[in-house]
């Protein structure tokens, strides 16, 4: 549903079972082998089963887990060691020129396909061309348009358009300058645009994973990727399951990271399971060995948590509540909202209290935000002053500050002024329909009205909001959305979320007046080469944002997730804030 | 069970006519949120449902409304949406069935194929494939918005795929009517055709319209609520008895009394109404077998 995902400093995850596979390798099967886990969601299929379109962490946790290998890739472990980066294909974990702009991995022998071929530099750089294709290849992270050195046509896009593409313009030749590949087929060196002191980090992302261009048929491959895992897809069914099995072409000794963890035999998910029916199952623990691929529904929170949001000893070891990775907040379409005291008078008018107590409270929900950083980034993260920093905010909303910021909106902003307050037509607010977001809207339309702001819903399918929303012409005035760092550093947050390149542009803000001067520093930033300044600039961007009030806060949200009494090796992965899908296994 | 239900059902109707009065009696309102009577997590205190003589019935998790007040609130759309419902189809269904049946021939032949063609339509796809384009439609007319707009759009979908059944019934006792001596004397006497049809023909049709229609009313007032389950229904802020159960079902395990509250309203309203069709059908039409 959200994309993204981040490393944390600080250690956070409550823990669960403690047996961990052990990190010695050790060549034979791994102990704990054996069995089927079997995953339950309600979603109907996996948004993306195609590596280069894959980004939320937690989809990035499961087939990077099993099915596709990267030439770096986060760290199987506990706390704040899970988000150390490891080699994974590659032999090391990446050699940096000195201006950071060259980057060099060589590949391990003896990784192949699951049909056996060996796994090449040109595999890797033909699955990082399909990033390009930007009409076919959709979703996908886009940090390869945005880092490789490759000259953008005359409309700011790539001139490489990937490799489907037939057009004699296509500018192939940059593309094949800006990732190179050795003689011996076995060292790939990419040449970026800007210096990038963690791209490292950057391909532990699974669309810098190879993909065979024999089996690659666009938009298709989304439904039968070719796997370079432990494990290999034997049948996946829309609606219906997806079962992975035993890949018997993969060399346990080519790959050390999973080595010892390939524990069950067989993988089993299950699609399109009611949401209370899969919380029946794993609260009666019915099915031992399956786990929950969504989150706890909120209506069953105190079934498995004390008041204070800790796990009852009836679940002990097969439940946890932690902070995930994400900020949550609703994005102003400041092309419509095009008047700040508006904008600040939704944000004070809002009703933090109501909504989280909705959502379970402040113990299973999160605390109320001031920015789109989370202050376990760490170097990235200063108090803005808004939210729980300002004396005006109050957690139940503060409708005389509100009103006061409406009434300077008649004078600066008539015509906006005047449609918000209009009950024939008001401010839309986006969000996806489900039986809690329609009792938020409730409470929002509550708020709203005791300012006289007129605010109407447009409820949208879960499985299609994004897509609704990032399109500039079905967006509301307000959308909710979330975001996560992709890794442990804020340029994966604010460009992303708040510059017209970014990859989650939902604010619209590049025709706010103070859009210059910001987009600007973002883009200074990006090449700063001290580590402690830029953070110290991503908060004070991270306040400019606020300032403008380009998002209404929400919180710095926090997930509860459960598991069978059979599964052993869970814990939450702090990288990609999900489960620790490759380290599960059936306890005996 | 005649009496009963019969008394059921007019405290039902009345109890929602008056819903205004009643919120006045018991100090409740369907508007108003009373957050103290939720913990922190947004769940209600104890077993049951924080039942109390401030809110008879407890109050929603998770948002704090009174629950007496959303079902008495929410009951009125789901009525209004039934009765509404009820009243096209009786008007559509009785006019086509007697003028079909009555003049037969060509015009019969053509109404029969209509109906025959819209009873072949499977009604519960198409309503929820036509709702997102149809309400959208609705809306860009300018004319009628939001949950307007979607309650209009129930009534009208409800009332199209219903009718063909009530005309069906019609025609068929009018096919006999119009062939007895009475109707026969009417035409030889040189009554007009508007005449035979309201004089003589429609008060002979009453007994049948009005079985159909205490069946017709619950059964739409179950489709109301699971169509509203299924969220192609009203919105909120706006309740209706099927938003109220859709929501409660979420909270099956930990709060029950909210689950069987609104659940036991319809059903018990569903039961009475269909027990008092059966009555009316045994007093007026004793010749047909139940």
């Amino acid at each position: 549903m959200l994309k993204g995902k981040k490393s944390l400093k600080v250690a956070l995850a409550t823990l669960s079972a403690a047996a961990l596979a052990g990190t010695l390798l050790t060549g034979c099967a791994p102990a704990n082998a054996g069995g089927t886990i079997t995953y339950l969601t309600n979603s109907e299929a996996w948004t993306h089963a195609d590596p280069q379109r894959n980004y939320t962490g937690m989809h990035i946790a499961w087939f990077g887990s099993y099915l596709q290998r990267t030439l770096t890739a986060y760290d199987r472990a506990k706390g704040a060691d899970g988000s150390a980066v490891v080699p994974d294909l590659a032999t090391d974990t990446g050699r940096a020129s000195k201006d950071n702009k060259t980057w060099e991995f060589t590949l391990r022998d003896g990784s192949t396909f699951e049909d056996g071929t060996p796994i090449t530099c040109e595999d890797i750089k033909y699955g990082v061309s399909r990033t390009f294709a930007t009409d076919i290849i959709t979703d996908g992270p886009t940090y390869a348009i945005s880092m490789l050195d490759i000259p953008s046509a005359a409309d700011g896009s790539s001139a490489y358009k990937g490799p489907y593409s037939t057009d004699a313009t296509n500018d192939k030749a940059s593309f094949d300058k800006a990732i190179t590949c050795s003689k011996d087929h076995k060292t790939i060196t990419f040449k970026l645009k800007r210096a990038v002191g963690d791209f490292n980090y950057t391909v532990t992302y699974l669309s810098f994973s190879p993909v065979p261009k024999a089996k690659d048929d666009g938009d298709q491959y989304d439904l039968h990727p070719v796997s370079t895992g432990p494990y290999k897809i034997k049948s996946y069914k829309v609606n219906d399951s997806m079962v992975l099995v035993r890949n018997d072409k993969w060399s346990a000794s080519s790959d050390p990271l999973r080595a010892n963890r390939a524990n069950p035999d067989k993988i089993v998910v299950k699609f399109g399971q009611a949401s209370e029916v899969i919380d029946q199952i794993m609260l009666t623990d019915k099915d031992k060995t399956s786990v929950s691929l969504d989150a706890l529904l909120p209506t069953n929170l105190p079934t498995v948590f004390d008041d204070k949001g800790e796990v009852l000893a009836k679940y002990k070891g097969r439940a946890i509540n932690v902070y995930d990775p994400y900020v949550r907040y609703a994005a102003v379409n400041v092309k419509k909202l095009n008047c700040l005291p508006v904008r600040q008078a939704i944000y004070y008018a809002k009703n933090f209290d109501s909504l989280i107590t909705l959502s379970g409270g402040q113990a299973f929900n999160g605390d109320p935000a001031d920015g789109v950083i989370k202050p376990l980034m760490g170097l990235d993260y200063a108090k803005t002053g808004w939210a729980t920093g300002d004396k005006d905010w109050k957690p139940e909303g503060n409708p005389v500050k509100a009103k006061a910021l409406m009434d300077q909106a008649k004078t600066e902003c008539p015509d906006l002024y005047a449609r918000a307050t209009d009950p024939n037509q008001g401010i839309y607010y986006d969000i996806a329909d489900t039986e809690t977001s329609k009792k938020a809207s409730a409470i929002w339309i509550e708020s709203m009205k005791a300012i006289g702001v007129t605010m109407k819903f447009n409820f949208i399918e879960p499985g299609k909001y994004y897509s609704v929303v990032l399109d500039a012409t079905k967006q509301g005035d307000l959308s909710a959305g979330g975001w996560a760092p992709d890794w442990a550093n804020a340029s994966t947050v604010v460009p992303e979320l708040f510059t017209k390149e970014g990859g989650f542009p939902m604010s619209q803000n590049w025709e706010d007046p103070a859009y210059a001067e910001f987009k600007q520093r973002s883009d200074a930033n990006l090449s700063e080469p001290d580590r402690v300044k830029q953070g110290k600039e991503w908060a004070a961007l991270n306040k400019y944002a606020m300032d403008q009030m380009w998002v209404i806060p929400g919180v710095f949200s926090k997930t509860q997730e459960i598991w069978g009494s059979k599964i052993g090796g869970a814990f939450f992965w702090e990288p990609q804030g999900s489960l620790s899908f490759g380290d599960l296994y059936i306890k005996k | 069970m005649a009496i009963p239900s019969l008394i059921v059902a007019l405290l039902a109707i009345s109890s929602v006519v008056l819903a205004p009065f009643i919120y006045g009696v018991l100090g409740i309102n369907p508007e108003a949120r009373d957050e103290g009577a939720l913990d922190d997590r947004g769940m209600v205190p104890g077993d049951w449902n924080g039942i109390s003589a401030k809110h008879p019935l407890g109050v929603i998790p998770g948002i704090g409304y009174d629950l007496l007040a959303r079902m008495l609130f929410g009951a009125r759309v789901s009525f209004l949406i039934a009765l509404a419902s009820t009243l096209i189809t009786v008007f559509l269904g009785l006019f086509m069935g007697i003028v079909g049946g009555y003049f037969r021939g060509r015009i019969d032949g053509v109404i029969g194929r209509f109906t025959d063609f819209l009873l072949a339509f499977p009604t519960f796809f198409m309503i929820i494939a036509l709702s997102a384009p149809t309400i959208e439609r609705m809306e860009k007319s300018g004319l009628i918005h939001g949950n307007e707009a979607r309650i209009l759009y129930l009534i009208l979908i409800f009332a199209i795929f219903g009718w063909p059944y009530l005309s069906r019934i019609i025609r068929s006792q009018v096919i006999s009517i119009r062939e007895r001596d009475f109707v026969l004397s009417a035409q030889a006497l040189g009554a007009s055709n508007f005449r035979i049809l309201v004089k003589e023909i429609l008060p002979n049709v009453w007994t049948p319209i009005i079985i159909y229609v205490s069946l017709a009313l619950p059964g739409y007032l179950s489709a109301e609520a699971v169509f509203s389950y299924l969220g192609i229904g009203v919105q909120p802020p706006m309740p209706t008895l099927g938003t109220i159960i859709s929501d409660s079902t979420k909270y099956m395990m930990n709060n029950s009394v909210y689950f069987f509250i609104p659940s036991l309203a319809l059903i018990l309203l569903v039961l009475t109404f269909n027990l008092l069709g059966d009555a009316l059908r045994d007093a007026l039409d004793p010749k047909s077998e139940t």
